[in-house]
């Protein structure tokens, strides 16, 4: 998948990391998704900050400001338990579009 | 994101962007920190991390709007930039929304005060169990479904009867004299649970009626004044309990003084026990009559009644009424009667309440004219402005702003005027209705209604502003809608784009619509000098006119009547300076309705319509009536009683080019009658307008009925005393009420000057608005096209053609809104005919000199306002002019 057709998944890769690590501040959700998707994803600050207010706007995630391992302030995202539902949907939602995607290539 | 959420957002707001701005920065380090560590300098570092990064101002932008997605923040910004802009431009704001305040709070005022006299029930106290009994007759005497009211049985049996009211009280106004003075008072005559049924509170002074005093056969004779009264007439004398006062001559013992905050809900005057009716009155016993309706009637509603079972119960028991009617008498027999109840308020009463909306329209009309008037003004001010500003304009729009959120910039703009204007006007709407009133110079001193806006009137005031506000954005919206974005930019429109068609049609709407206004004006303006000035045919300040109130129901009481008459007569010829009297049963200005009179001796040809006069002998003479051919009445013509005089009218439409005398007519009452002469016409009915065909007929030789009109000659005021005087001599119970034609009419003529006064401020404004609005315009378009008649000149135009074009050209559209106006005009007139039907007023559908009149002041105006745009026009340098290219 190029960079630019993630819009639609960006809510859901973060949703994802926050689930699989926690705690997390911005720097850190870019890294993750970065690492673990083998360098094939790239998350574009320029997307992911304001979708991470928005989620923080609906009551997905919830901030704090804390200390990195490294003495820096930055501020911290977490799932809330509305957030948590919120990636179960769109789990479900990616899985039908991946199956509907998949069963267009095969008659393609 | 919760309404909590954005509202704290923005207050909150530079607490956030420091936030946004430390989220971002820690990102970057964050980043510097791994690059660092992976092997990177720091600079270079630093480098490649903001290259990643991007633009940090349109980064942090986009998250804030984030944040603020559907936000108030916008409309904040909005609120923000329509204060400046209103600002930058001070003389066009305050000009705006003086014009909207003034139309605002003239709406809201009057408004106000048709809610107090029309529109709410007549009490405070848990208005919602308060309903008022509207009997509808059919069946019985002729036109007894124009009365409403009740007669003492059916009082009687719905006071015993129904159970849906927890209470009923019924009442009686009249009018009587007090103290032998001149002077009209109104009596209530009520049942003496009045008070409580209104919720009156306590008096301010004494107590009010006890039941007792109302028990049949009661001689108590006391009464309880409004305050109004005893503050005018009796000088608020704290001593008042105890002492009499007499009405038409009846002492009353004052007993009590009401409390002035009641007075918006009664009219002022003098309250008294209902069983006191016929010694008031001498002419007439409404109490023990079965046949004549005379009380009003209210209530409340018991427990758990509601007007639906209340309504259904009360119809039972007048139909019961109807039966027992049936049985006794005969001239009811045919009565049926259905119950309307309503809350009381004046507009609910079924007799007047098509006058009253009819009336309400012709009050609230011109109103709103003059607030869409000042709504077209702003309107056009604005819309200048947005022409003027449509660089500006162009250039949001370029660097992306939706049309929409244009639209709602300069909505929130005119929003925020008409708010400002709103609140403003909101004293107004207090003081309006005072100053109404006072300009009316209600007869019975100044009335004292309370006005306290009610939700009523914060509705009306907030549908106004609603109003406002959208007809004053609706133009410059439409306007940056269309704006051509690519010429706008290059700042080069033609003169095409810019001769907005909108500008034209308000003119033409503003024309038109104070146009009404004028004509109205005109109209009250002209009414008091018709009634001074006119011609009544006859001499009208030596004439006194005089009813006397005399038992007249019983043989035995129209014989002490005649001797009554008799003596008085004998006093007043007997009086230096009386010339002739007689009686007549027409009143002057007062509107008798046409009867049916047939023509010839067949009994059986069509009747046609003619007021008939009753007049005795001398009458003719007295009012001094000319004689066109023929005889009047002589002495011998009594006994036969078989002659006529017709007037010229009647003569005119009844016997075409024949000489009616000697001819044969039957009177409605069936007498055949032979024509003896016929007297010239009258004014005497509408002021300035002949009189229809009338006929007179001649009165027995004990009969006294109408009016006695007295021909005397002196001073009118002395001649009022001495016949009052004379009268009281023969019987001091009497209190006759006397004028002379003259007075009678003078008061009227007063009474429109006061409503004249009204009209005329409302017209000046409306003129006034138009005025600036068609300045404002013109001068607009002159310097807009200063370019234009620069090349004009160029090209050899000369000044004066110049001046001639821009005159010609507005002056089309004036043209236009006048007739506009007239084709608004006439159907207001058309609706005003039919409210005033009743009075004396003679209102032509179709006026020339009135529109005439009208459409020339306006003319004139409205050339002045163009006089000085088209003036500058013909001062535009050529060389300046082409040099702005």
């Amino acid at each position: 998948m190029a960079r630019n057709d993630l819009q639609g998944s960006l809510d859901l890769l973060v949703l994802k990391t926050l689930a699989q690590r926690g705690r997390l501040h911005g720097y850190g959700i870019v890294q993750h998704i970065q690492a673990a998707s083998d360098e094939l994803l790239q998350v574009e600050e320029g997307s992911l900050y304001p979708a991470l207010h928005r989620m923080e706007q609906s009551g997905w995630v919830s901030a704090e400001w804390a200390l990195t391992e490294t003495g820096r302030k930055a501020k911290y995202y977490k799932l809330t338990a509305a957030g948590r539902k919120q990636l179960s949907a769109a789990e479900a939602d990616f899985e039908k579009l991946v199956k509907g995607v998949r069963a267009m290539l095969r008659y393609a | 994101m919760s309404l909590w959420t954005r509202v704290q957002n923005l207050w909150q707001r530079k607490r956030l962007d420091e936030e946004i701005e430390a989220e971002l920065a820690a990102h970057i380090e964050l980043s510097v920190e791994d690059l660092t560590r992976g092997g990177m300098s720091e600079a270079e570092a630093r480098r490649t991390a903001r290259v990643r990064f991007g633009n940090p101002g349109v980064m942090k932008e986009r998250v804030t709007s984030a944040d603020a997605v559907l936000g108030l923040d916008v409309w904040w910004h909005d609120v923000h930039y329509a204060v400046r802009s209103l600002w930058r431009a001070p003389l066009l704001t305050v000009v705006a929304i003086a014009a909207l305040s003034a139309g605002i709070g003239l709406n809201a005022g009057m408004f106000t005060l048709l809610n107090t006299l029309f529109l709410t029930p007549p009490t405070e106290k848990d208005p919602a169990s308060f309903v008022q009994l509207y009997p509808l007759y059919e069946g019985w005497f002729t036109g007894a479904g124009q009365f409403p009211i009740f007669t003492t049985p059916d009082y009687e049996a719905i006071r015993a009867h129904a159970h849906s009211l927890a209470g009923v009280a019924a009442w009686y106004r009249t009018s009587t004299f007090l103290n032998g003075g001149n002077q009209r008072l109104d009596a209530f005559m009520v049942s003496c649970n009045y008070p409580e049924i209104f919720g009156m509170g306590a008096p301010q002074l004494g107590r009010y009626l006890r039941p007792d005093e109302c028990k049949p056969g009661s001689e108590v004779q006391v009464a309880v004044l409004s305050d109004a009264i005893w503050r005018n007439d009796f000088g608020a004398n704290p001593q008042m309990l105890g002492q009499t006062i007499r009405l038409n001559g009846l002492p009353l013992v004052v007993v009590g003084v009401m409390h002035p905050a009641i007075s918006p809900f009664l009219p002022s005057g003098v309250m008294m026990p209902y069983t006191l009716q016929p010694r008031l009155e001498h002419g007439q016993n409404l109490l023990t009559s079965t046949g004549t309706p005379w009380l009003s009637m209210a209530g409340r509603l018991a427990d758990g009644a509601t007007g639906r079972t209340a309504q259904a119960e009360l119809t039972t028991i007048m139909q019961q009424q109807d039966r027992t009617y049936k049985a006794h008498d005969t001239k009811a027999v045919d009565r049926k009667t259905n119950v309307a109840l309503t809350d009381g308020s004046f507009i609910e009463n079924p007799r007047v309440k098509d006058k009253v909306a009819g009336l309400m329209a012709l009050i609230l009309g011109p109103l709103s004219l003059v607030l869409l008037l000042a709504c077209c003004n702003v309107a056009m001010l604005f819309l200048s402005r947005t022409v003027l500003r449509r660089g500006e304009i162009a250039v949001r729009l370029a660097l992306g702003v939706s049309r929409a959120r244009l639209a709602r910039m300069l909505l929130v703009e005119s929003l925020l005027m008409t708010g400002v204007a709103g609140l403003i006007s909101l004293p107004l709407a207090y003081v309006v209705p005072e100053l109404v009133l006072q300009a009316m110079g209600a007869e019975d001193g100044p009335p004292q209604v309370v006005s306290h806006p009610d939700w009523h009137v914060f509705g009306f005031l907030a549908a106004m502003i609603v109003l406002a506000t959208i007809a004053a954005s609706l133009a410059p919206m439409h306007a940056a809608w269309k704006l051509d974005l690519l010429s706008a930019l290059k700042g080069r429109e033609g003169a095409a784009t810019m001769r907005s068609r909108m500008t034209n049609s308000l003119i033409v709407a503003q024309v038109a619509m104070s146009f009404v206004l004028i004509a109205a004006a005109v109209l009250f303006v002209r009414l008091p000098s018709i009634v001074r000035n006119m011609d009544a045919g006859f001499e009208t300040r030596h004439l006194l006119e005089m009813s006397l109130d005399v038992d007249r129901s019983t043989p035995e009481s129209r014989a002490k009547a005649l001797i009554l008459y008799r003596s008085v007569e004998e006093r007043l010829r007997a009086l230096p300076g009386v010339e002739s009297m007689g009686y007549g049963t027409v009143t002057p200005y007062r509107l008798t309705p046409a009867s049916s009179v047939r023509i010839g001796d067949d009994t059986a040809t069509e009747g046609k319509p003619a007021v008939v006069n009753e007049v005795s002998l001398d009458l003719m003479k007295a009012v001094g009536a000319s004689l066109e051919k023929g005889r009047f009445f002589a002495a011998g013509d009594v006994r036969g009683n078989a002659v006529a005089v017709i007037s010229h009218a009647f003569a005119a439409q009844y016997f075409p080019g024949i000489d009616p005398i000697g001819r044969k007519i039957v009177a409605p009452d069936g007498k055949r009658l032979t024509v003896v002469g016929v007297a010239a016409d009258l004014r005497s009915q509408q002021f300035g307008m002949a009189d229809g065909p009338r006929l007179y007929t001649l009165q027995g030789a004990d009969e006294r009925d109408g009016n006695l009109y007295v021909r005397f000659s002196g001073d009118p005021k002395a001649m009022e005393r001495a016949v009052k005087s004379a009268v009281m001599a023969v019987d001091p119970t009497q209190t006759p009420w006397l004028t002379t034609v003259w007075e009678d009419m003078e008061r009227t003529a007063e009474s429109f000057e006061s409503l004249a006064r009204i009209v005329v401020v409302m017209a000046t404004i409306a003129m006034l608005l138009a005025v600036t609005g068609v300045y404002a315009v013109l001068s607009f378009v002159v310097s807009q096209r200063s370019r234009e008649y620069g090349i004009r000149m160029v090209m050899g135009a000369d000044r004066r053609a110049i001046f001639r074009a821009v005159l010609l050209r507005s002056s089309v559209k004036v043209g236009i809104g006048l007739a506009l106006g007239l084709a608004l005009a006439e159907p207001g007139m058309w609706i005003f005919k039919q409210v005033v039907a009743n009075s004396p007023v003679p209102i032509r559908v179709f006026d020339p000199m009135l529109l005439g009149s009208s459409a020339l002041i306006l003319g004139l105006v409205a050339f002045a306002a163009m006089y000085v745009p088209a003036m500058r026009a013909t001062k535009v340098d050529p060389m300046r002019a082409l040099r702005m290219e």
